[in-house]
C-alpha cells in the first residue's frame, strides 16, 4: 500500500500543474453576440451588417429585377443558345421547360432570410438595452433596420406569395403565413420608419450618407406595397393601416419636401445610355453625361461597388452582366458584353415612340444603331434588341471599364451600377395613380422629359402605359400588369405569347400559355429544397 | 527489449519438429550414472543464442540457465533424466538424455504467439490476457503491399476495419471505418504513432511502422475517452534491438495504369445522341443541331474526335520507394534509424499535375541509466513532403469529371497547336460557323492552366520520455511529445481563354503558408504486483494536449515571370487593382475553422487483475477537459470494463489435445468524440466582407458586422456506448486460429451540422442529436501449414455490420443531405433517419420505361388517377409509393445504401525453400453507389456509351429510358442512379526469391528480389473506373456521412513492380 500511496504522490504532483484555466481559450477573431450591439456605435456597424444584408439578397439564384423583367410583357428569358432552359422556364411559368432547376431561387430565399435575421438580430439585442441618453439615433437606426426588414419582405411576399414569416432570430420551422400577416408588419415597419427616419431633404443630406433609407424612402415604398397589396389582392386598403388618401399623402409629402425632383436628361439616368448619347452627339464616350448614382431623382438605391471577390465580398451588381450584348463588347457606344438575357421583343422597340428618348435609352437595338454583333448564333431568343439600363459598360476598346479603370475581378461580379429601387418619376407616376390633384401634371412632367408630348388626360390606363415606358426593365412592370386588377385578366393579355424566337440562328417556335400564368398566379417556385428541409412544412406554390 | 527480441520468429515450425525427432532417434538405453551434459540453446528460427533459458531435469529442483552465449551446463542422474527446456515466449522442449553428453536444443517460438504483446493504451498486455477486442498487424505485412501511405496497406487486413479510397490521387488518405459509420461528422480513428495523437498517418513510411494495433471496443479504446468513439489506431515505430547492429535497405520501383475505361461517345455517336434528344425534345427535322456526315471541322483536320478521358490520363506512371534502416543495441540501449523516399505520380494528368514525393527520417533510442532503474529515450520522424495534384473533390472542382462532360467535337489543340479555345473567333468550321457551343472549355487545358501549384510539407512527429523503474513492479513515465507541421503552397494561375465561361484575364499567384503544433505530454505510473496466485496491474495519469494552428494566405495577379517556378508574391506587379490583391491570416483550429487553440486535460486510470491468468478482469476510468465546450459542458466521463475467462486452462478441457487456447471475452464501455471548431456555444460577429458603399465614392466601403452563425451554449460530448463478446480459440497446436467477436455499438448525441432552413437566416451551430446503432460480427481465421521445406498459410479476415439509424431529434427527424451535388441543381440524394442506415440513397424507385401512351394512361393508382399524366413513351416509370396517384416527396424510399455489410480480406503466403509467395485480395459487399458523371443541367453534356441502350421505340429497352434535352428522366434522383458495388480486389500478387540463401555469404542476412502487381484484378459489376469509392460529398467537418458518390472519382491504379530486399 505504502507504494501505491507513493505512485499516488508522484501523479499528484505531477498532474497539479494543471488548473481548471487551462481550458479557458479566448476567441481572438471575432466578438460574439451576447455582448455586441450594446454600445450606439456597435449599433451603428450592426445596422451596416443589415445594408450589407440587402446588398447580398441578389448576389445568387435570379436577381429580382432581372426575374421581373422575364417574366414580364417586354422581353424573353433569353441567355445563352447552349445554356439551360431556366431562364426560358421563367419566362414560360412552365417547371417542364427545365425541370432540373427546383431551386432557381434558393439562393435568393436564403440570402432575404439571411438579411431579415440580421434586422431582427439587432432589433431584438437594441430592444434589450437602455438607449436613453442615445435615444434619437438610437431609434433612427432601429428604423432604417425595419425599413430595411420591410423591403426585403416585399419582395418576397410579391415573388412567392405565400412565405414563413420571421420577426425574431429562430431555427424553427415556421409554416407559411397568410400574405396579409406580412403585409401587416411590412406596414408597421414603414410607418415607424416614416416617423423615425432622417427627414434631411435631399440637398441637405451629407454625401457620406447617400444610400441609407429615409423618411422619403419609406413614403414611396409604402405607396408602392399600397398599390400592389390593393390591386393584387382586391383590396380597398392596406391591411386595415394604410387608406388610398393616406398613401398619395405621404407621396405628396415627398413630393413638396424631400428636395428629390427630375434630372433633365433621361439618358443621363444610365451609364450606357449615357456613353450611346455622347457618340450620338459625336462627342467621346467618354465624355457622357451619366448623372452619378446620388442624383436628386434617386430615392431610394442599392448601392453597389466593385470590391467583389471570390474571397467572400460581395459589395457588386452580380446580377447585370445577365443583360446586356451577349458575349461581345461594343466600344463604339461602350456596351460591355454579358450574358444576353432578356432580349427586348420587337415589338416593344417598333412601337415605342421614336420620339421618346426613353426608347434609345432603354433598348440596345443591334440593327438600328449598327452594331456589328457577330454573336447571334451564340444566343437563346435572340430578336435584335437587349436591354441598355442595366448592362455592362466597356470603353471605346471595348474592355470592361470596372476592370480597367477599377481593377475589379472580372466583369460578372465586379460591376458596380447601383439599383435605383425607388426614382422620383416612379413617385410622380403612383401620385397620379393614386388620385393626386395634381395627377395630369405629374404625367406630363415625366412625359416633358421623355421629350414626348403631354397628354390631355388621364386615367388609370394612360398611367399604366406611362410606367411602363418610363421604368421598363427596371423590375416594375411585372408587378404593374399583376396589381393591374385582381383577375390577372390584364397581366394574361398582356404576357401570353406564340410565336418564333431565333435560338442558335435558328427559328423555334416559342409560346408563353395562359393558362400557366393563371395557374400560378404570377408567384414563382418556392425552392424544393427548402420544401424538403421543412419536410413538407413548406407548401409549393400552385403550377410549380 | 523482449518483445522485439520475440519478434524475429517462427517460420519453420516443422523444422524443429524434425530436429526433434531427429534428436530423439538418437535415443537409445544407457546405464544409470552422474554425468555431465553440456549445450547451447539457441532461437530456432534466427539461430542465435538464447541467454536466460531455463534447464531443468524434470521431477527435480535440477536446474540451471543460460550464459550470454546460451551455453549450459548441467549434471543430470542417469540416461532416463529428462530435460525440460523453457524460455518466456518459447515452446517448452523436453529432451531425454540417453547416451549423449552435448545437446544442442532450438527452442521453437511459442506458436500460439499468446506470448505476443499487444500494444494497449499507455501499455502493452500480453494477448493472452488482453479481455478487450483489438486486432495487430505488423509492419512487414504492411510493407509487402508496396504503398504509398500505410492505411491504405492495411486495406483487408484488419478485421472490422473499413477502409476506402477517397480517391486514387497520390497521397489522398483513406477513409477509414472501425465497426461502421458512428457520426453523421467525421468517423476517423483516433491515431497515436508512439503515443503521440495525430489526425492521420499518411506522412509515415510503413517500412518504419513495427505494429499496428487497432482498438476496436469500448473497453479497450476508452482509456482514450473522449477521442476514442471512432476507435483508436496505435502505431508503434521500429525499435532498436540489442545485438549487432542489422543494416537493411528496401526498395521497389514500379509503374502505374489505368486498369479499366469508360467509354463515352465518340464524335458521331454524340452528334445522333444530340440530334435525337432535340427531335424528342419537339425540334423539327429541318433544323438538327448536328449533320452526322458533315461533322464541324475547325482544324482543317478533319473533325475531332476527341476521347477526353484518354486525354486525362497517363501511361506508366512510376511510383518508388527506397528505405535505408539500421538497428542495433547493446545492454546500456537500442537505436533504430532510418532514411526513406516514398514517390508516386497519379496517372491522371502524370507527374507534372499530380505527384506525390516524401521523405522520412526516423530515429528512435533508448538508453538505460542507474542500473537499469531510468529509461531515457526519444522517438523522433521526420517527414518532409512534396506534392501536386489535380483537383477532384465535387462536381465544380473536378478535372476529371469535366472531362467526361465534354463534347468529342472539340478538339484539344486548334490549328496553331494552342489549346483549343471554343471562344476564339478566330476559329471556324468548314461553313464559316465559329465553335459551336462556346459554353464548354477544353477539359485538359483547364486541367493544366489551373493544376500549378505545389505543396511542400514538414513534420515533426516525437517524443522524448524516461521511465523510472524506483521499485520492482512500478514504473513511472513521464512522456513530452510533439506534433510540429507547416506546409507552404504555391500555385499559379496563367492568362487564359478557353470558353465564354472559361478565362482569367490575368495571371495571378497565391502564396500560403500553414503552421501547427501539438504539444502532448503524458505522466502516468504502472504498477504491477501479486497477491498469492491473484496478479494486479494498476495504472494512473494524467494528460496534457494543447493544439494551435495559424495561417497566412496572399493572392495578387500579373505575375512578371510565366510558370509555377516563379509563383512567388513578390514576383506579381499588380499594385493598383486591390480587388485581386487578397490577404488573409489568422488562428485556426484543427477542424479548420478560423477559431482559437483547442487543448484537452485528462485524467485516467486502469486496474487489470487476473487469477492465475485464467480469470481475467479489467477497468478504466478516464476524464476528459475540452477546451472545445463551453464551461459546465466541459468535462466528459467514460468508464470501462472488460473480463476473460481462459476455459482451456480449465480442468475439463485441459486433456482435450486438440484445443490449444480457448478463451471467452466481453466488454462494456464509453467512449466519446469532441471533434467540432470551437466557440459553438456562442454566436460569432464577423466583421469580415460585412461592407456598404455609402455615399457618391466608389470602392469606399464602410465596415459592418452580423452574427454569421447561430449558438448553442449546450453544445457537448457525443457519446458512444459498446458491447462487445468475444472469443479467440486455437486448435492443433495452433495450426488453425479463430477469433470471433459480435459488437453493438450506439452513438448517441452526435455532434451535427445539419442543413438548416433558409428562415434562419445564418449558419447552423453543431448540436447534439441522434443516435446510430452499429451492430456485427467480425472473424479472423488463420491456418497454417509446413511441410518439408515448404509452409502454406492462409487468413481470412472479414466483418459483417449492421447499421441503423436511430431518433434524430430535429424537426422533421432527418439530418438532410447536401444538394447541388450530382450536378448543378441536383436535389438531396442522401440523408441520416430514424430506420435507414447513415447516408442512405433517397430516391424514386423506377418500373421500367413506358412502352407506349396506352401504357402512360393505364399507370394508374388504385383510385384509377394517372400517376405521370405528362409522361411520353421512353419516359421511366416511377412507382407511387404511397398509392396517391402524386409522385412527391412523400413516394421517395431507400434505393441505396452506400455502407457496406461485408468486408473481406484473404491472404495466402506459400514459402519454398528461398522462394515465397503471396496473395492477397480484399473486397467490400452489400453496398451500393451512385454513379453521376453527366452534368444533367446541360443538355450537351457527353454521356457514356450505356446510353446507347437507351428507348427507341416500343421494346427497345425497358432500363434505359430516352433522350431529350430536359434530361427530365434524370432529373428526379431515382434508382436509375444506383449500381450495386459490391467488388473483390486482388490487392497483391508477390513473389519473391531470396538470393542469401543462394549466395551463403554470411554478411548477407537476406538478399531477395521480388516481383509484385497491386491491384491485379477487380471482380465487380460496377461499370466505372473503380468501385472502391469512399467518396462522398462533405461540408466541412459536420457533414461527412455521404459516401460511395463517383462524380467522376479518380481510380486506384493497377501497378507492377519489382522490389529489393537486403539485410546486412
Amino acid at each position: 500500500m505504502k507504494k501505491i500511496i507513493r505512485i499516488a504522490i508522484v501523479v499528484l504532483t505531477i498532474g497539479s500543474f494543471s488548473c481548471k484555466d487551462y481550458l479557458d481559450t479566448p476567441l481572438t477573431t471575432n466578438s460574439v453576440v451576447e455582448n455586441y450591439y450594446s454600445t450606439p456605435g456597435q449599433a451603428e456597424v450592426g445596422l451596416v451588417g443589415c445594408y450589407d444584408g440587402l446588398q447580398r439578397i441578389w448576389d445568387g439564384g435570379v436577381a429580382f429585377p432581372v426575374a421581373s423583367t422575364v417574366m414580364a410583357d417586354m422581353t424573353f428569358g433569353g441567355t445563352g443558345a447552349a445554356d439551360p432552359d431556366n431562364y426560358k422556364m421563367m419566362d414560360e411559368f412552365d417547371k417542364n421547360v427545365a425541370p432540373a432547376f427546383m431551386n432557381m431561387f434558393e439562393d435568393n430565399w436564403k440570402a432575404y432570410y439571411a438579411g431579415i435575421f440580421r434586422c431582427n438580430t439587432l432589433l431584438m439585442r437594441m430592444a434589450e438595452q437602455d438607449w436613453t441618453k442615445d435615444n434619437a439615433r438610437a431609434t433612427e437606426v432601429q428604423a432604417e433596420a425595419r425599413f430595411l426588414r420591410a423591403y426585403m419582405y416585399f419582395d418576397l411576399v410579391r415573388m412567392f406569395g405565400n412565405i414563413p414569416l420571421l420577426t425574431q432570430p429562430t431555427k424553427a420551422n415556421i409554416p407559411q403565413v397568410n400574405p396579409d400577416e406580412v403585409y401587416k408588419l411590412i406596414t408597421e415597419d414603414l410607418l415607424f420608419a416614416i416617423e423615425n427616419t432622417s427627414d434631411t431633404p435631399y440637398p441637405g443630406i451629407a454625401a457620406t450618407d447617400y444610400g441609407h433609407a429615409n423618411k422619403w424612402a419609406s413614403e414611396a415604398l409604402l405607396a408602392r406595397v399600397y398599390l400592389f397589396y390593393t390591386g393584387y389582392y382586391g383590396a380597398s386598403d392596406l391591411v386595415g393601416l394604410v387608406k388610398s388618401s393616406d398613401a398619395l399623402g405621404y407621396l405628396e409629402d415627398l413630393i413638396t419636401n424631400s428636395g428629390h425632383g427630375l434630372i433633365d436628361d433621361y439618358s443621363s439616368l444610365w451609364p450606357a445610355a449615357a456613353t450611346y448619347e455622347a457618340a450620338m452627339r459625336g462627342d467621346s464616350i467618354s465624355a457622357n453625361t451619366y448623372a452619378g448614382e446620388t442624383n436628386k431623382e434617386i430615392v431610394f438605391a442599392i448601392k453597389y461597388t466593385y470590391t467583389s471577390d471570390y474571397n467572400g465580398n460581395a459589395d457588386g451588381n452580380s446580377w447585370m452582366v445577365m443583360n446586356g450584348l451577349r458575349n461581345q463588347s461594343w466600344g463604339k457606344y461602350g456596351y460591355g458584353n454579358g450574358w444576353g438575357a432578356c432580349p427586348v421583343m420587337p415589338s416593344v422597340y417598333v412601337n415605342w415612340n421614336a420620339n421618346d428618348i426613353r426608347r434609345e435609352s432603354s433598348i440596345m437595338a443591334i440593327v438600328e444603331e449598327g452594331i456589328d454583333y457577330q454573336q447571334i448564333n451564340d444566343v437563346k431568343e435572340y430578336t435584335g434588341y437587349f436591354t441598355k439600363k442595366y448592362t455592362p459598360t466597356a470603353d471605346k476598346d471595348g474592355n470592361s471599364i470596372t476592370v480597367t479603370d477599377y481593377g475589379a475581378v472580372n466583369f460578372m461580379i465586379g460591376q458596380f451600377q447601383d439599383y435605383f429601387s425607388i426614382r422620383y418619376a416612379d413617385v410622380l407616376l403612383m401620385a397620379a395613380e393614386l388620385g393626386s390633384a395634381n395627377a395630369l401634371n405629374y404625367v406630363n412632367m415625366v412625359r416633358n422629359r421623355a421629350g414626348v408630348t403631354p397628354v390631355a388626360s388621364v386615367d388609370k390606363d394612360v398611367i399604366f402605359e406611362e410606367r411602363r415606358l418610363e421604368l421598363a426593365f427596371e423590375g416594375h412592370r411585372y408587378w404593374d400588369l399583376l396589381r393591374y386588377d385582381n383577375t390577372l385578366d390584364y397581366a394574361v393579355n398582356k404576357i401570353a405569347f406564340s410565336g418564333r424566337v431565333m435560338t442558335a440562328g435558328a427559328e423555334v417556335d416559342k409560346v408563353i400559355d395562359a393558362a400557366n400564368i393563371k395557374l400560378t398566379r404570377g408567384l414563382c417556385q418556392i425552392p424544393f429544397n427548402q420544401i424538403t428541409l421543412s419536410d413538407g412544412v413548406l407548401v409549393q406554390n400552385a403550377g410549380w | 527489449m523482449k518483445k522485439n527480441y520475440w519478434k524475429i520468429k517462427h517460420r519453420d515450425r516443422a523444422l524443429l519438429g524434425v530436429l526433434i525427432a531427429l534428436v530423439l532417434g538418437l535415443v537409445y538405453p544407457a546405464a544409470a550414472q552422474n554425468r555431465t551434459v553440456s549445450g547451447q540453446i539457441l532461437d530456432e528460427e534466427a539461430n542465435e543464442p538464447i541467454p536466460g533459458a531455463t534447464i531443468l531435469v524434470k521431477g527435480t529442483t535440477n536446474g540451471t540457465i543460460t550464459d550470454l552465449d546460451g551455453n549450459y551446463s548441467i549434471n543430470v542422474p542417469g540416461s532416463e533424466a529428462v530435460l525440460v527446456i523453457s524460455f518466456v515466449g518459447y515452446k517448452s522442449v523436453e529432451q531425454t538424455v540417453g547416451d549423449r553428453s552435448r545437446i544442442d536444443v532450438m527452442l521453437p517460438m511459442d506458436i500460439t504467439s499468446l506470448e505476443e504483446v499487444v500494444v494497449v493504451g499507455y501499455g502493452t498486455q500480453r494477448k493472452k490476457v488482453v479481455t478487450a477486442a483489438t486486432v495487430q498487424v505488423k509492419g512487414a505485412s504492411l510493407q509487402k503491399r508496396n504503398n504509398t501511405l500505410p492505411m491504405q496497406a492495411l486495406q483487408g487486413q484488419a478485421a472490422g476495419v473499413s477502409i476506402r479510397s477517397n480517391s486514387g490521387q497520390p497521397g489522398t488518405g483513406m477513409k477509414v471505418q472501425i465497426r461502421g459509420v458512428g457520426t453523421i461528422g467525421n468517423s476517423s480513428p483516433l491515431y497515436m504513432v508512439d503515443g503521440i495523437a495525430t489526425s492521420d498517418i499518411s506522412y509515415l513510411n510503413s517500412a518504419d511502422i513495427e505494429t499496428i494495433d487497432v482498438l476496436k471496443d469500448a473497453a479497450s479504446a476508452a482509456i482514450y475517452g473522449s477521442r476514442a468513439a471512432n476507435g483508436v489506431v496505435l502505431i508503434t515505430t521500429k525499435k532498436g534491438s540489442k545485438g549487432k547492429a542489422q543494416i537493411s535497405f528496401d526498395s521497389y520501383y514500379g509503374v502505374q495504369n489505368r486498369y479499366k475505361k469508360v467509354d463515352l461517345l465518340n464524335a458521331r455517336q454524340y452528334a445522333q445522341i444530340m440530334n435525337e434528344q432535340f427531335l424528342n425534345s419537339g425540334g423539327s427535322v429541318s433544323n438538327l443541331p448536328f449533320d452526322i456526315n458533315n461533322l464541324p471541322n475547325y482544324t482543317g483536320k478533319g473533325p475531332a474526335n476527341t476521347n477526353w478521358l484518354d486525354q486525362m490520363f497517363v501511361k506508366n506512371a512510376p511510383t518508388q520507394n527506397y528505405t535505408l534502416g539500421v538497428n542495433g543495441g547493446s545492454d546500456q540501449g537500442v537505436y533504430s534509424l532510418s532514411f526513406s523516399y516514398t514517390g508516386q505520380a497519379g496517372v491522371v494528368g502524370g507527374a507534372k499535375y499530380s505527384n506525390y514525393g516524401r521523405y522520412n527520417a526516423r530515429i528512435n533510442t533508448e538508453n538505460k541509466l542507474f542500473n537499469d532503474k531510468l529509461k531515457l529515450g526519444e522517438n523522433m520522424t521526420l517527414t518532409y513532403t512534396n506534392k501536386n495534384g489535380i483537383s477532384d473533390g465535387n462536381q465544380y472542382n473536378n478535372s476529371l469529371r469535366s472531362a467526361f462532360n465534354t463534347s468529342p467535337l472539340l478538339p484539344v489543340y486548334d490549328q496553331n497547336g494552342n489549346f483549343f479555345n471554343t471562344n476564339d473567333s478566330s476559329i471556324h468550321d468548314q461553313n464559316g460557323n465559329g465553335y459551336w457551343n462556346k459554353t464548354e472549355a477544353n477539359p485538359y487545358a483547364s486541367m493544366v492552366y489551373n493544376n500549378q501549384n505545389a505543396t511542400n510539407q514538414q513534420k515533426l512527429v516525437g517524443n522524448v520520455y524516461g521511465e523510472l523503474t524506483p521499485v520492482s513492479g512500478l514504473k513511472i513515465r513521464s512522456s513530452f511529445g510533439v506534433n510540429l507541421y507547416n506546409d507552404s503552397y504555391r500555385s499559379f494561375l496563367p492568362e487564359y481563354e478557353l470558353s465564354v465561361y472559361a478565362f482569367s484575364k490575368y495571371s495571378k499567384v497565391t502564396q500560403s503558408m500553414n503552421r501547427s503544433r501539438t504539444i502532448q505530454f503524458d505522466n502516468y505510473a504502472t504498477y504491477d504486483f501479486s497477491l498469492g496466485e491473484h496478479q494486479f496491474s494498476a495504472m494512473v495519469g494524467t494528460s496534457l494536449y494543447d493544439y494551435s494552428r495559424e495561417y497566412v494566405s496572399g493572392t495578387n495577379a500579373n505575375i512578371a515571370f510565366s510558370g509555377i517556378d516563379y509563383a512567388w508574391l513578390n514576383n506579381t506587379t499588380n499594385k493598383s487593382l486591390i480587388s485581386l490583391i487578397s490577404v488573409n491570416g489568422g488562428p485556426m483550429d484543427a477542424t479548420g475553422y478560423t477559431n482559437g487553440p483547442s487543448k484537452l486535460l485528462s485524467y485516467f486510470g486502469r486496474m487489470q487483475y487476473n487469477f492465475r491468468e485464467k480469470y481475467l478482469l479489467s477497468a478504466t476510468f478516464r476524464a476528459d477537459g475540452s477546451s472545445r465546450f463551453a464551461q459546465g459542458h466541459r468535462w466528459g466521463y467514460f468508464p470501462s470494463v472488460s473480463a476473460g475467462w481462459v476455459i482451456s486452462d480449465e480442468g475439463f478441457l485441459k486433456s482435450a489435445s486438440v484445443i490449444e487456447f480457448w478463451k471467452l471475452r466481453a466488454s462494456w464501455g464509453q467512449n466519446g468524440n469532441q471533434f467540432i471548431p470551437a466557440f459553438q456555444y456562442t454566436a460569432p460577429i464577423t466583421f469580415q466582407y460585412a461592407n456598404y458603399n455609402f455615399g457618391n465614392q466608389e470602392g469606399a466601403n464602410t465596415p459592418g458586422a452580423y452574427p454569421d452563425r447561430l449558438s448553442n451554449p449546450n453544445v457537448k460530448w457525443e457519446t458512444s456506448e459498446q458491447i462487445d463478446i468475444g472469443t479467440d480459440l486455437q486448435l492443433y497446436s495452433g495450426k488453425f486460429n479463430v477469433t470471433l467477436d459480435y459488437y453493438k455499438k450506439s452513438t448517441i448525441g452526435w455532434l451535427i451540422t445539419a442543413p438548416i432552413l433558409g428562415t434562419a437566416g445564418a449558419n447552423p451551430p453543431v448540436i447534439n442529436g441522434g443516435k446510430v446503432i452499429n451492430s456485427g460480427l467480425e472473424w479472423e481465421l488463420g491456418y497454417k501449414e509446413t511441410f518439408r521445406d515448404l509452409s502454406f498459410s492462409l487468413s481470412v479476415n472479414g466483418n459483417y455490420n449492421k447499421n441503423l439509424v436511430k431518433d434524430v431529434p430535429t424537426a422533421d427527424g432527418i439530418v438532410h443531405g447536401l444538394t447541388n451535388q450530382l450536378y448543378a441543381n441536383a436535389p438531396e440524394f442522401y440523408r441520416a433517419q430514424s430506420g435507414h442506415p447513415i447516408g442512405y440513397f433517397w430516391g424514386y424507385q423506377t418500373n421500367g420505361i413506358f412502352q407506349s401512351t396506352s401504357d402512360v394512361k393505364n399507370y394508374t393508382n388504385a383510385d384509377g388517377k394517372v400517376i405521370q399524366p405528362n409522361a411520353e413513351p421512353g419516359d421511366v416509370k416511377y412507382v407511387d409509393q404511397n398509392g396517391d396517384g402524386v409522385l412527391d416527396n412523400k413516394d421517395k424510399v431507400q434505393i441505396g445504401n452506400p455502407i457496406p455489410k461485408v468486408n473481406l480480406g484473404f491472404t495466402i503466403s506459400l514459402g519454398y525453400k528461398a522462394l515465397d509467395f503471396s496473395v492477397m485480395a480484399y473486397g467490400a459487399f452489400g453496398q451500393q453507389l451512385v454513379q453521376a458523371y453527366r452534368s444533367q443541367s446541360g443538355k450537351y453534356s457527353n454521356y457514356t456509351t450505356a446510353i446507347l441502350d437507351r428507348w427507341t421505340g416500343e421494346g427497345t429497352s425497358n432500363a434505359m429510358p430516352r433522350v431529350n434535352n430536359s434530361s427530365s428522366n434524370f432529373i428526379n434522383f431515382s434508382d436509375l442512379y444506383i449500381q450495386n458495388g459490391n467488388f473483390l480486389r486482388i490487392g497483391n500478387v508477390t513473389l519473391g526469391y531470396d538470393f542469401s540463401k543462394l549466395l551463403k555469404v554470411k554478411a548477407i542476412g537476406q538478399l531477395r528480389l521480388y516481383a509484385a502487381v497491386n491491384n491485379l484484378w477487380t471482380f465487380t459489376k460496377y461499370t466505372g473506373m473503380d468501385p472502391d469509392v469512399g467518396y462522398g460529398v462533405s461540408n466541412g467537418f459536420a457533414n461527412q456521412f455521404a459516401s460511395g458518390i463517383d462524380l467522376g472519382f479518380y481510380p486506384n491504379p493497377r501497378t507492377m513492380l519489382m522490389g529489393l530486399n537486403v539485410k546486412f
